[in-house]
Formats: C-alpha cells, sequence, structure tokens
C-alpha cells in the first residue's frame, strides 16, 4: 500500500505541478489583476495601481462595452435557437438512413474545416456585395427588389450580416455532435415505437429528444463557451477599428490590452482581465442553469 | 518477445521525438544568421551570447520587424540586412513577426528579457507606447552625420514623439491626404486641386456633372475624414479634447463638420454604397476601378492597390482643404512614418545602429521605395516612384503634424460611435443635427 502511495504521488506529481503553473496560476493572476490599473500586460506587480472594482464599475458605464455585451447575448441566443434547430434537424435526416448520408455530413461539415478568414471574405466581398452579390441577385431573381435592394453590411444589417455568415459556419459541428447522440440511441427503441404506431414525428418527441437531454447539454455549453470567446469573425466584418454592431467583449478586451486601431491609445490589462472575469462568469451561469433546467440522470439506457 | 521488441521501438519513437523537440530546430519565423556555438553562456530564446558575439568572433544582432518576409519592404529588409553580414561579418538574427506578432507580442518579450535589439513600427507606437524601452540615439546620430541626409521633418516628429530627444529612426515615410484619379480629374475638367472648401465643392460639382462619383471611404478610414475637418476648424488637440471629454454639443464646430458632411451627402457626391463599405471595398473597388475620383487615404494606398489599378493609374494628390475661419490651412496633415528603434539594454546599439543605416540609406532606401511604392527616408534619394509624384509637393509644403485622424480616435470606447454615426451621416440616412445629438447621447 505504501509503495502504491509513492507511486500515486509519482505519477500525479507532474501533472499537479502543470495544472497549477498553467491553468490555475493565471487564473488567479487574472482575477487579482481585475483589480489594479495596469499599462502593460507585463509589467511588474509594482507598477500596478489598486483600483478595488473601479474596472468593473467603468465598464458597466461605459456604453460600447455594455453594446459589446448586448451583442453577445443576442449571437449567443438568437444564434444558438438557429444553429442547434438548423443541426438537430440536418442530424435526424442524416440518421433516418438516407442515401449519400456520408456526402451530406461532409458537405454540411464543411465550412468548419475551412478557414474562418477565407468564409468571412466570401461573405462579405461576394455573397454581401450591393453591385453584383448572391443575396441581391437572388432576390432579384425572384422579384424581391426590395431584399434586392439591402446593402447587407450597413450599420442597419450589419449584425445580421454578421450573424448568418457565423452561425453557417457552426451548424455542421453541433450537427455531427447531435448525430453521434442519436446514434447511439438503440433501434430496439424505434422498432418498438413504430409498432406500437408512432409516427416518425411522434418516435423524435418521444423517443429521441429526451434521449438526446445530455447531448443538448454539451451544446449549449459548447456554443456558449465558443460565443464568449467571439472575435476572429467580429475583427473580419470590422477591420482596423471596431464596429458598434459587430464588437464583443472579446474585442473590447483586446483593445484595452493591445490598444484600438490606428491611434494610440491608454492600454489597460487590468480592465482586459475584469472583462475576462465577466465572461467567465457569464459561462459558469449559463453552465448551471443548463444543468438545472435539462436533467438527463432520469433516465437509463 | 513481441512485447519487448514493440516497447524497445516505442521508447525510441519517444526518445527520438523528445530530441527533436528540444532541439533548435526551424522555428516559424523565418529567421537569417546562425545561433552561437557551444561554449559561452547563451540566451534561450534568441541564442544570443550575453555580450553580443559568438564564437565566429563577429556579433550577433537581433532583430524583430513588423513586416511579412513576404513583403516588398520584408524582402529588401532582409536584402539590406544580407549585405550588412555580407560586409561586416557580424550576424543578424532576422524574424518577421508581422504586424499583429509586434503589436502583441515585442513588449511581453521585453520585459521577458528577450533579447532583442532592433525593431521597427509606427512612430506613434514606438516612441508612445515603447518609449520606455528605447535607446537614445542622438549620440549615434550625431556621430554618423545622420541627419545630413534625413528628412528634417520626419527627424523633428521623431524627436516630438519621443519628448525631445531622438530615439528612432523614420522610414518608409507617409502621409494622409486626399488621393485622387488624374484621368476622371481631366475628365471633368478639372485643372487645378482644390486649396480651400468651396473649391472642393466646385470639385465635386464639376465631377457630379461629368457623371462621376466625387468621393468615396470605407469603415475604417471614414473617421479620418470627420478628424481632419474638424481639426481644420480647431485644430488636432481641440479634436482630442471633443472626443475624450464628450463635448459633442458642447464644442459648435461638430455641428459645422456635420453640416459639410450633410451637404456632401444631399448633393450626392458620395458613393451610394459609402455606408456598406467594408474595408477594402471602397479602395480597391470603387477607387481602383475607377468608378469614384477621390478618398481621403495616406500615401501607402497606391501600393495597396496597384494591382487593382495597373500600372497606368495616373494618381494625384491634394492636401485636405481649408476651411473659413479654421486655425490650420492645408499646411497640416497627418504625416510619419514607420521607426526601427534600438533596445536600451542592448549591447549591440552601434550595430544596430549601423543596420539602420543600411535600411534608410542609398541603395536599400532607394530599392524600399521603389520596390514598395513608397516615398524615400534618405534626402538624397530625390527620385520618388512615379505612382507618387503628386505626393511630394503635399508633404514638402506639410508644417504641422496631426496625429492618427487628427485625433479623432483618441478615444477607443467613441471611435466605433463616431464611425457608425459619420457613415450614415455621408450616406445620407442621418442629419447633421442627428449627428450631433447621437454622439452627445452615446457620450455620456
Amino acid at each position: 500500500m505504501k509503495k502504491n502511495k509513492t507511486m500515486i504521488v509519482c505519477f500525479l506529481l507532474p501533472a499537479l505541478v502543470f495544472f497549477i503553473l498553467i491553468f490555475l496560476y493565471p487564473i488567479c493572476r487574472t482575477i487579482l489583476m481585475s483589480f489594479f490599473k495596469i499599462e502593460g500586460v507585463t509589467d511588474a506587480v509594482s507598477k500596478w495601481s489598486f483600483v478595488g472594482l473601479g474596472n468593473f464599475n467603468k465598464l458597466f458605464h461605459t456604453s460600447l462595452f455594455v453594446t459589446s455585451l448586448w451583442n453577445i447575448f443576442r449571437i449567443w441566443f438568437i444564434g444558438g435557437l438557429a444553429v442547434m434547430a438548423l443541426a438537430l434537424l440536418f442530424a435526424v435526416i442524416l440518421t433516418s438512413g438516407i442515401r449519400f448520408k456520408s456526402f451530406f455530413r461532409a458537405a454540411i461539415y464543411m465550412p468548419n474545416v475551412v478557414s474562418a478568414v477565407a468564409l468571412a471574405t466570401m461573405w462579405l466581398q461576394y455573397v454581401y456585395n450591393p453591385r453584383f452579390g448572391l443575396f441581391k441577385s437572388f432576390f432579384e431573381t425572384i422579384h424581391l427588389d426590395k431584399l434586392a435592394a439591402i446593402q447587407w453590411t450597413d450599420n442597419e444589417h450589419k449584425f445580421w450580416a454578421l450573424l448568418i455568415a457565423y452561425c453557417f459556419g457552426m451548424v455542421g459541428y453541433h450537427m455531427l455532435i447531435f448525430a453521434s447522440g442519436i446514434e447511439r440511441i438503440s433501434s430496439e427503441y424505434f422498432e418498438a415505437a413504430t409498432l406500437d404506431g408512432a409516427g416518425k414525428v411522434k418516435q423524435f418527441l418521444h423517443v429521441t429528444l429526451p434521449l438526446i437531454k445530455g447531448v443538448f447539454k454539451t451544446n449549449i455549453t459548447m456554443w456558449s463557451v465558443t460565443s464568449a470567446g467571439f472575435f476572429v469573425w467580429s475583427q473580419l466584418f470590422s477591420t482596423v477599428t471596431a464596429d458598434t454592431k459587430t464588437i464583443t467583449p472579446m474585442v473590447y478586451m483586446y483593445m484595452q490590452v493591445f490598444g484600438a486601431g490606428n491611434s494610440v491609445t491608454e492600454h489597460n490589462a487590468g480592465m482586459g482581465a475584469a472583462v475576462g472575469i465577466i465572461l467567465s462568469l457569464c459561462v459558469v451561469l449559463v453552465f448551471t442553469l443548463c444543468n438545472q433546467l435539462i436533467r438527463d440522470d432520469d433516465l437509463e439506457f | 518477445m513481441k512485447k519487448k521488441l514493440l516497447s524497445l521501438l516505442l521508447c525510441t519513437a519517444m526518445a527520438v521525438s523528445m530530441l527533436t523537440g528540444c532541439g533548435s530546430g526551424g522555428s516559424k519565423d523565418s529567421t537569417t544568421g546562425t545561433t552561437a556555438d557551444s561554449g559561452k553562456t547563451t540566451d534561450n530564446t534568441t541564442g544570443k551570447t550575453t555580450d553580443g558575439s559568438d564564437a565566429a568572433g563577429g556579433k550577433t544582432i537581433v532583430y524583430w520587424s513588423m513586416w511579412e518576409a513576404t513583403e516588398p519592404q520584408g524582402k529588401v529588409i532582409q536584402e539590406a540586412v544580407n549585405t550588412y553580414m555580407a560586409d561586416t561579418g557580424n550576424k543578424v538574427d532576422l524574424q518577421f513577426k508581422g504586424r499583429t506578432g509586434i503589436r502583441e507580442g515585442l513588449q511581453p518579450a521585453l520585459d521577458a528579457g528577450t533579447g532583442i535589439d532592433l525593431f521597427d513600427e509606427d512612430i506613434d507606437r514606438v516612441n508612445g507606447t515603447w518609449g520606455s524601452y528605447l535607446y537614445d540615439l542622438e549620440a549615434l546620430a550625431k556621430d554618423a552625420d545622420y541627419e545630413a541626409t534625413a528628412n528634417a521633418g520626419l527627424i523633428a516628429a521623431c524627436r516630438e514623439a519621443a519628448g525631445g530627444t531622438l530615439k528612432s529612426i523614420p522610414y518608409q515615410p507617409n502621409i494622409f491626404a486626399f488621393f485622387y484619379n488624374q484621368s476622371l480629374f481631366d475628365q471633368a475638367g478639372i485643372t487645378e486641386v482644390p486649396k480651400t472648401w468651396s473649391e472642393f465643392l466646385t470639385v465635386c460639382e464639376k465631377l457630379k456633372a461629368a457623371g462621376i462619383t466625387p468621393l468615396t471611404s470605407d469603415d475604417a478610414y471614414i473617421n479620418t475624414n470627420f478628424g481632419y475637418h474638424l481639426a481644420r476648424l480647431i485644430g488636432n488637440d481641440g479634436v482630442e479634447k471633443v472626443v475624450t471629454e464628450g463635448l459633442w454639443a458642447e464644442e459648435p464646430a461638430v455641428l459645422k463638420v456635420a453640416q459639410a458632411y450633410e451637404e456632401l451627402a444631399t448633393k450626392g457626391y458620395f458613393s451610394e454604397y459609402v455606408e456598406s463599405n467594408v474595408w477594402p471595398n471602397g479602395q480597391n473597388v470603387e477607387l481602383a476601378l475607377g468608378e469614384v475620383a477621390m478618398y481621403l487615404n495616406g500615401s501607402w494606398l497606391p501600393n495597396e492597390v496597384k494591382d487593382m489599378t495597373g500600372p497606368d493609374f495616373k494618381w494625384g494628390c491634394f492636401s485636405y482643404p481649408a476651411l473659413e475661419g479654421g486655425v490650420n490651412g492645408t499646411e497640416a496633415s497627418n504625416f510619419g512614418a514607420q521607426v526601427l528603434a534600438i533596445n536600451k539594454d542592448s549591447k549591440v546599439a552601434k550595430e544596430a545602429f549601423d543596420i539602420i543605416k543600411y535600411i534608410t540609406k542609398g541603395e536599400f532606401d532607394k530599392k524600399l521605395s521603389v520596390d514598395s511604392v513608397g516615398i524615400p527616408a534618405d534626402s538624397s534619394n530625390a527620385e520618388w516612384p512615379q505612382m507618387l509624384a503628386a505626393v511630394k509637393p503635399v508633404l514638402d509644403s506639410t508644417t504641422v503634424r496631426y496625429t492618427w485622424a487628427a485625433g479623432a480616435e483618441q478615444n477607443p470606447d467613441m471611435t466605433p460611435v463616431i464611425k457608425e454615426n459619420f457613415l450614415k451621416l455621408c450616406g445620407g440616412s442621418i442629419t447633421a443635427q442627428q449627428f450631433v445629438d447621437n454622439m452627445e447621447a452615446a457620450s455620456k
């Protein structure tokens, strides 16, 4: 037994040391930093000046940061609903025994393998182009001239343009998770349901849905984490300087830590850390709510 | 037996991969020069010896550049560095970090004690954000009589940015002004560039009458139009005061700017797509393909769009027009440069300064100018690239320096709001008064 304990310590120690160094230390330091005003992100602690909750207070009184929170909430909520609905729909269709399943699965997943920069360029320069764009030509062809005349990247429509482009790429990823969850369900349940006279819709509502509750939880958590870190697409839709319709807390954090646009502006890494703390709290909140609302331990199969 | 063989194989594979992992190998940054040989203490990050010398007897200088190795600037700098190495026997560890690489990585690297001797970036960021890391170059510049063939205005700007002393050397100078398509001006019968706002309106009218859209911009640059116009009225400091203190309604000049641009919008002088132009749509499509005549931008523009315009595009340039009752006229513009600076802790400052001379003087300065369609930094390189010929008189007549966007982007919390509302104003979606009201409301 004694020997075993030594072995346990020996094997666990490196992992523990790395965990403390790579995870715990940065977390503690970030929490600490959020209470200070810090000019450079790597400034020595002696250069920090304590501001208490000043950073948080200032953030919630800055309309641009509040706008960024509103944007991220809309991306998370509206985008989440759309992506989950589409992903689930595709997953159900793909697992229903259709032909060319692998082809469709690959096709829907494809945007995930393409670089976000290439995708954003395609959306901005081609799909949303007000002269010859895909949307313009498509709506013109079906004589919806009002829709054809929309300038998708102006201030009024930019948020929706961003959301559509982003969600387009995300559906495949969540579809795969749903599909693997559905495939795990034994076909016996569906056979039994068919014998009992349940149609496809009833089978979906009363067999599939209850049995993939856990997958829903995974998907919502994954979606929340990626939404909280929403950065690249926002940068691609508003290069150089941020935009009121596409700014997210991560972009705001970047502005605070590394400066904004071409101007040399004041940096405050402490404020950046405070943004990080707020985002983490949001994710924890969503995760807790998910755990409370979606209980998947009541069914065993 | 099989198990033993397998475990032996796995062990070998692990040992090999560990050795490979620990070896210096090729980094993903493109690097020139070699690391120091054994026998001396070496800095793990750079492979440089503590006194800057290596086993061969020469010295090693570490240079972090803001360019990419594939850009024209990167290529010429690489050539200059190669020539320097061949001439002196010293070694240069040249690492191309790219814009974000330098912006995000330089300060943490310097704080961590990475041996970086030389680096480059924008004049204001180097002297402002990284000011405390810079070596004072006054003595080195004096010894080399550097200023004899340097652009006096830019050297003065470098001194001003560093608080009165020379801590950086400018290269790739640039100026921010109106760039226009000379062929479209000719087509509209415009023979002279506008110097005042009323002349500017006349030019716009002539262009429009000839069926040419006079103006466009992109979301990335539209704030410079606002900043320049306001700065012409109340100066750069006045603009900064408005944006940082939120004096949108209190400062009457803001409404004047908005009214001027409302007039441009209502008269149809702006492109119909200006509100939805995401950079680089305005410059690459509208201006470069000859649909629109004028665009307020930097002198890097002809280089950026040269693949779209082709070599025959005739560029014109004029300083932002003067306004009636304004504090600044056409003599004031945002001009600056990329600058090279030396780490104050560098042990090879003199050698680093020599590299600066290779890049910013004579042959390589000229090559940099030609290959990147840029302005030469060496005043003895009097010949400018043809595409920038029209810029020379503008830069030569500029005596007052504005900061970026004439200070309009000095408050990062307001920059996106100015952009949103000014684009709407230029597109005719809101009125001048609504612009002022929106800005006032957002700044509270």
